[in-house]
């Protein structure tokens, strides 16, 4: 059966593992087409601002001997920005940026080394001059093949860097601004009684819940929020009417929660 | 004694299976069912309670239904009883239909829910983990995806493909072998008609092609096995109504273009009529493309999820292109970039970027040998079939991500893998 991610496990000498989930080719095109977005208005920029110079220095040099002699000085500089930006991009950004390029990071891909170290300059200088192979004809035929073959979806870049591209993980927390004043008689100290017997996976779910209540339907968040709490009363035995609404009872419940574990 | 016996043969009880009690144990549970139902696997049994309720039987006499009420009870289940006896002078017990008997144990789980119950709740496999997704992922999870069912994905959309090809290269000859003979009305008409009932005959196998690709990657996402004979299969008893529905919604959609030619054939010669001048007639065409265009892509996008809908959830004609609407409306995550229709179009648009990405791959080496040999009859034959797989491939791929958007929306919106969870907690 198929798992919905691929982790790639890297195990330090101290036999410690730590699991990454790869970026399939899915995010990186994304991240890529993104990127190329970006660059192509780098080029835009910089084509606009050659015109105006080449505009400008003929404005100056009316005879045109300098402007002349510059205009072949502006269009060799126009090429070398071309190209520094066309290449210098994705090795600039990755090495600095630790891995990232600014379409890497909207969709939270980073390039690291398979021992999991930072991928750092020449390894970024690699990946990204062999990425002229792999992008061959601009639609990224061999890439796209090898991707697809590759068991951690590394290009002949990633190959020969000895990289890979890894997805951050989210810490998402249940959103402040969704969390409901605790306004009933119910005291807190009750629902602390009970916090001992959640399970782990129990805190999850109902964490889940919070996290993505407000993207429910209205009759499918009552209805999710009504069997949660009639889950936890029964498992708790508990019988008394709630003075609270279900989604407060619940924020309770994981606030508790996680102040007992921190405690711990 | 003989009316009492009677009387028996025509007491009839349904006996459905509605819930779980608190902290029941689901071994003992599949234990004891396996004890009514001694054919069913644990895996069959297993698969009918995630689709509770479940009808036991639909002609227990009283004292077995009460037994087997009490029984199931005892191990953790709630049961509840309904007296269908049938009414005097309608025919008796002996009249049961025949697909009650099927009804009437758990061996339906190998079949996918339909209709109202499919859409409530689908049915996941229970070692499957679902999530929302973002878009990265959701298309990273289609490539997986494609990767891991290779074959199944890829030959269900290549058989109409494959199947009109054959059907090209059948008839090129049969022309060939009449380019002597002189035209005439009858040929043409021939020939018409012909052309007309391949298209059909394709556009039939497309659609069907479409529904069997969404049975297989819903089914397989789910966590569930199928085949192509198996999608496909499936497909038949809904055709008629996935076929409808598609047209339908394929009529709906070109009626916009279809209204705003009209409007501009009657209103721009009226105009002109009139003396506007040519720049207030060029901003009105303008004016009208621009409503044009963003109607029919609101349009498309409101009723994108048709066809899901169709398969998925049984439902048909102007009830799905409802339902798909629903699902589209409104935004399941904060931002202007967030809302349904705005990610379906983004997912679309990069799912198009790429899958040009993958027929360019395929069409490059069919270019390079038409370069090298030119005008060959194996060549050309060699790039129509690279050109076939790479749209096949393209196909599969941006369809598998819209139909694993589908039940993205529907996680997000609906919470059926927190109701899972919740269920099991």
């Amino acid at each position: 059966m198929g798992t919905s991610k691929e982790f790639l496990t890297i195990q330090t000498p101290e036999y410690v593992g730590f699991q990454y989930i790869l970026a399939g080719l899915g995010s990186r095109a994304t991240a890529f087409l993104l990127d190329t977005a970006i660059r192509l208005l780098f080029l835009l920029v910089i084509f606009v601002v050659f015109i105006l110079l080449s505009r400008g220095l003929s404005s100056v040099d009316p005879a045109g001997i300098i402007s002349g002699l510059s205009k072949n000085w502006i269009m060799a500089l126009g090429v070398l920005a071309y190209g520094i930006i066309d290449l210098g991009y994705f090795l600039l950004f990755e090495a600095l940026w630790n891995g990232q390029t600014p379409g890497k990071r909207q969709q939270r891909l980073r390039v690291i080394r398979m021992d999991g170290a930072p991928i750092g300059w020449l390894g970024s200088a690699i990946r990204n001059i062999i990425r002229a192979i792999d992008i061959l004809a601009g639609v990224y035929p061999i890439g796209f093949v090898v991707m697809f073959m590759s068991r951690n979806s590394q290009r002949i870049g990633d190959y020969a860097a000895g990289t890979v591209v890894i997805v951050e993980r989210s810490r998402g927390v249940p959103k402040a601004g969704t969390t409901h004043e605790h306004t009933g008689e119910e005291p807190q100290g009750d629902i602390e009684a009970y916090i001992s017997t959640l399970k782990p996976k129990q805190y999850q779910v109902l964490r889940a819940f919070l996290q993505r209540r407000e993207e429910l339907d209205q009759d499918h968040r009552q209805q999710l929020a009504r069997l949660l709490v009639q889950r936890l009363m029964d498992q708790w035995e508990i019988s008394q009417r709630l003075d609270i609404s279900y989604e407060s009872f619940l924020e309770n419940v994981v606030e508790a929660y996680e102040r007992i574990r921190r405690a711990l | 004694m003989t009316e009492n016996r009677d009387n028996n043969a025509k007491e009839q009880f349904t006996i459905r299976m509605i819930g779980l009690q608190q902290g029941a144990s689901q071994e003992k549970l599949i234990a004891s069912l396996q004890r009514l139902f001694k054919k069913k696997t644990p895996e069959e049994i297993q698969n009918a309670l995630n689709r509770l309720p479940l009808v036991l039987s639909r002609s227990a006499r009283k004292s077995q239904a009460l037994k087997i009420k009490e029984f199931l009870e005892s191990v953790g289940a709630f049961v509840e009883l309904t007296d269908t006896s049938p009414v005097k002078g309608r025919g008796g017990a002996g009249l049961e239909r025949a697909e009650d008997k099927n009804d009437a144990a758990p061996s339906k789980g190998d079949q996918p829910p339909m209709g109202e119950e499919r859409r409530t709740k689908p049915r996941v496999h229970t070692g499957i983990k679902l999530h929302p997704m973002g878009i990265g992922e959701l298309l990273d999870r289609s490539f997986r995806m494609m990767r891991e069912y290779f074959w199944l994905f890829f030959l269900i959309v290549l058989i109409p493909q494959g199947i009109w090809f054959l059907v090209g290269k059948v008839i090129q000859p049969l022309l060939g072998g009449m380019e002597g003979r002189e035209a005439s009305m009858a040929l043409g008409v021939g020939f018409g008609i012909s052309a007309m009932l391949a298209f059909v005959v394709f556009i039939i196998l497309q659609f069907w092609a479409q529904g069997a690709l969404i049975h297989a990657v819903s089914e397989t996402y789910l966590g569930h096995n199928t085949s192509v004979a198996g999608s496909y299969g499936a497909m038949r008893r809904i055709l008629g109504r996935l076929l409808g529905t598609l047209i339908l919604f394929s009529i709906l959609v070109m009626l916009v273009p279809a209204f705003a030619g009209m409007f501009m054939a009657i209103f721009i010669p009226l105009l002109l009529s009139m003396g506007f001048g040519n720049v207030t007639i060029g901003f009105l065409v303008f004016f009208v493309v621009v409503v044009v265009v963003w109607f029919f892509f609101r349009l498309f996008l409101n009723w994108l999820m048709v066809d899901k809908v169709v398969v998925l959830e049984g439902k048909g004609w102007m009830k799905a292109l409802k339902r798909s609407t629903e699902l589209m409306k409104g935004r399941t995550e904060p931002g202007f970039w967030k809302s349904n229709k705005m990610k379906a179009g983004l997912i679309l648009l990069l799912g198009f970027l790429i899958a040009l990405g993958i027929q360019l791959i395929f069409q490059i080496p069919g270019v390079i040998f038409s370069v090298i040999l030119k005008g060959s009859l194996v060549v050309r034959t060699v790039i129509e079939i690279l050109n076939i797989v790479g749209t096949t491939l393209a196909t599969s791929f941006t369809a598998t991500a819209m139909i694993l958007y589908y039940y993205d929306i529907r996680l997000r919106k609906e919470g059926f893998d927190l109701k899972m969870m919740a269920e099991n907690l």
